[in-house]
């Protein structure tokens, strides 16, 4: 348990003295946020910032998973910092946990200055459900710093790393909704978007915003993000490495697939269930509030 | 098996896909003792002591460090041992005792961290970032950071390549200390001076194998090398000598006046030299005896240099 304490109180300290942990967790996303804000005229109506909202947030935590905890576990490893951890009697686990911890830590500011920004400025009324919606941003924080480590664990150097976070980075953050509204896309790649990790937490967070639903409407993304994070924690345990020259055996960056497949069957499933009402559209549209209309999946035509 | 034994070691072997680093190896390292594996670059010293600190599997073979298995006891043991390894790092902006206390957390048993930074001399750097260290600051934290949990054994690879002869002398001395403190040491280096200089025995290790096993003394005496008499008369010798007991090779210099003697038991030899210089009624200007260095002998036994 001291040693837990100790990890948590040095990383949290690590990353405030870090620039580009500054830069990425607050200020990068916050300048998102104001261009969003600007291109969608967010003060007109406090509407349209819960779109803005439903995608910086994402933005952030895929970010944070994928660059905060991908790289940096590359990094240390490649540094030889690992190496002096291995020597000692702590396993990975504490390691895991005590980064898990401090990014919560250091990305919690970042939602509350863009809730505040959103309710000072964009006259936002304060989300009712908030303990809902921090729930599930923990939890997307929790299941796509998993997936970054698995990735990690997966690449035998920073090059490698930066290729294949890169790799899960950039689809992640275009076909999800995330940067490019949902509804400009042609019906194919709306239907792809469904298997995107990410696409789960923009159409979470909006709900939860928009029609103050509480996280147990939105159980079955809450399921999903559960498994990715387990599946994970596990396969990123498994994997883990303490020095470069443990080189990864060639089959074991298929595990990377294992934390992807709770998003495939996802995907199939709500695939499966809306056949026939093409192109495919988001299972749940229960408590439709008068906000809805202008979530971004209501220009799709509806099976009816 | 020696009951006093910290670690002992049988028929060791470690292989990397096509390398076969360690070709099974014996020794045993007593309770309080330095003891050396001196050997070049790729000997297999690093993957011998890091075997030992249970750091990579075995290939095969036997060892046993404090009575743990090394490869399944791994947590027991590491909590008992101190290792400062050959290559290491530690995050750029942590402050040095701020890294102490990260690493004490991790054991069951730990000493004060201000002592440690006072004797390590680090107590003016103690706010300082890790990456604002000079060299021998990094290694002396390096040595610190293995005295945290106050362990009786240490293991200690390659603690001066790369630093300046001076800052070599410091960390020579701190190890010094941890024998006067009755701390067994595993010390790994490419220096003979280090070798001959602070270890109790020494392994001398070329290629996977051992190839010699001794304290410093008994290496240089069963060397085949023989030591070397020089003395230097005031006056040129014209007599014929005898010959010298246990002398192998005897010669006289242009001048006259200095002898060379190659001897097996040099101390033998010296002493009837000496007699027959008295009964000559010759001056004596000068005295020399080389022994064989543990380079000679390294030499010796790999027809190779530690250096080039
Ligand atoms: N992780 C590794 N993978 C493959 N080969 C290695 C590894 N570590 C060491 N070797 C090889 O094993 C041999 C012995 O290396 P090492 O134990 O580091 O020797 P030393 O410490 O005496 O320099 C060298 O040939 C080295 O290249
Ligand atoms: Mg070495």
């Amino acid at each position: 348990m001291k040693s837990y304490l100790a990890l948590m109180k040095i990383d949290l300290k690590l990353a405030m003295r870090m620039r580009s942990v500054i830069f990425f967790n607050y200020l990068f996303p916050l300048m998102f946020f104001f261009i969003f804000a600007s291109l969608y005229r967010a003060r007109q109506d406090p509407k349209l910032i819960i779109r803005v909202l439903a995608m910086v947030i994402p933005l952030g935590i895929v970010g944070n998973g994928l660059f905060g905890a991908g790289m940096r576990a590359i990094q240390e490893r490649e540094l030889g910092v690992l190496r002096r951890y291995k020597v000692t009697p702590i396993t990975p686990l504490p390691l895991l946990v005590a980064s898990m911890v401090t990014a919560w830590f250091v990305f919690m500011p970042y939602i509350l200055v863009v809730l505040s920004i959103s309710h000072f400025y964009y006259h936002l009324p304060w989300p009712e459900n908030w303990p809902s919606l921090l729930v599930f941003i923990s939890l997307g924080l929790v299941a796509f710093r998993s997936l970054g480590m698995v990735i990690a664990s997966t690449a035998n150097n920073m090059q490698e790393g930066q290729i294949l976070i890169q790799l899960f980075y950039f689809p992640m953050i275009f076909l999800s909704g995330a940067t490019i509204p949902m509804e400009v896309f042609p019906p194919i790649l709306q239907r792809m978007s469904q298997f995107v990790p990410a696409s789960y937490l923009v159409k979470g967070i909006k709900d939860m915003i928009s029609s103050n639903q509480s996280i147990g409407a939105e159980w079955e993304l809450v399921v999903v993000l559960i498994v990715a994070a387990a599946v994970g924690l596990t396969v990123g345990l498994k994997l883990f490495r303490w020095e470069k020259e443990e080189k990864i055996r060639k089959g074991a960056k298929l595990w990377v697939a294992a934390v992807l497949v709770p998003f495939l069957i996802w995907g199939i499933y709500n695939y499966v269930k809306s056949k026939g009402a093409a192109p495919a559209q988001w299972p749940q549209q229960k408590g439709t509030g008068s906000l809805h209309r202008d979530n971004g999946y209501a220009h799709r035509p509806r099976a009816s | 098996m020696n009951t006093d034994s910290v670690i002992s070691v049988q028929a060791l072997q470690k292989r990397y896909d096509k390398v076969e680093a360690v070709k099974g190896i014996e020794f045993e390292v007593r309770a309080g003792e330095v003891f050396g594996l001196l050997g070049p670059n790729g000997a297999g010293k690093t993957s011998t002591v890091e075997i030992l600190e249970g750091l990579r599997p075995r290939t095969g073979g036997e060892a046993m460090v404090l009575g743990f298995d090394p490869e399944r006891q791994k947590q027991q043991l590491k909590d008992r041992i101190g290792v400062c390894l050959q290559a290491t790092n530690l995050p750029a902006k942590i402050r040095v005792q701020e890294s102490l206390d990260l690493f004490s957390s991790f054991y069951t048993r730990h000493v004060s961290s201000e002592k440690l930074l006072q004797r390590m001399q680090l107590w003016e750097k103690r706010a300082a970032y890790y990456e604002t260290l000079s060299g021998g600051q990094k290694q002396r934290l390096a040595l610190a950071l293995a005295l945290v949990n106050d362990p009786q054994l240490l293991f200690l690879d390659e603690p001066t390549t790369g630093l300046d002869p001076q800052i070599r002398l410091e960390i020579h001395k701190l190890i010094e200390e941890m024998r006067e403190e009755k701390r067994t040491v595993v010390l790994t280096t490419h220096y003979i001076e280090e070798a001959e200089r602070l270890c109790d025995r020494v392994a001398i290790m070329d290629e996977g194998k051992i190839v010699a096993i001794g304290t410093p003394a008994e290496l240089q005496k069963n060397s085949r090398t023989q030591s070397q008499i020089q003395i230097t008369c005031a006056a040129p010798i014209t007599q014929s000598w005898p010959q010298w007991p246990d002398a192998i090779e005897t010669s006289l210099d242009k001048e006259g006046r200095t002898l060379t003697v190659f001897s097996s038991r040099p101390a033998r030899t010296l002493f009837e030299i000496m007699r027959w210089l008295d009964q000559q009624n010759m001056q004596l200007e000068d005295v020399h005896l080389k022994r064989p260095t543990l380079e000679d002998v390294f030499v010796e036994l790999t027809g190779k240099k530690l250096r080039e």
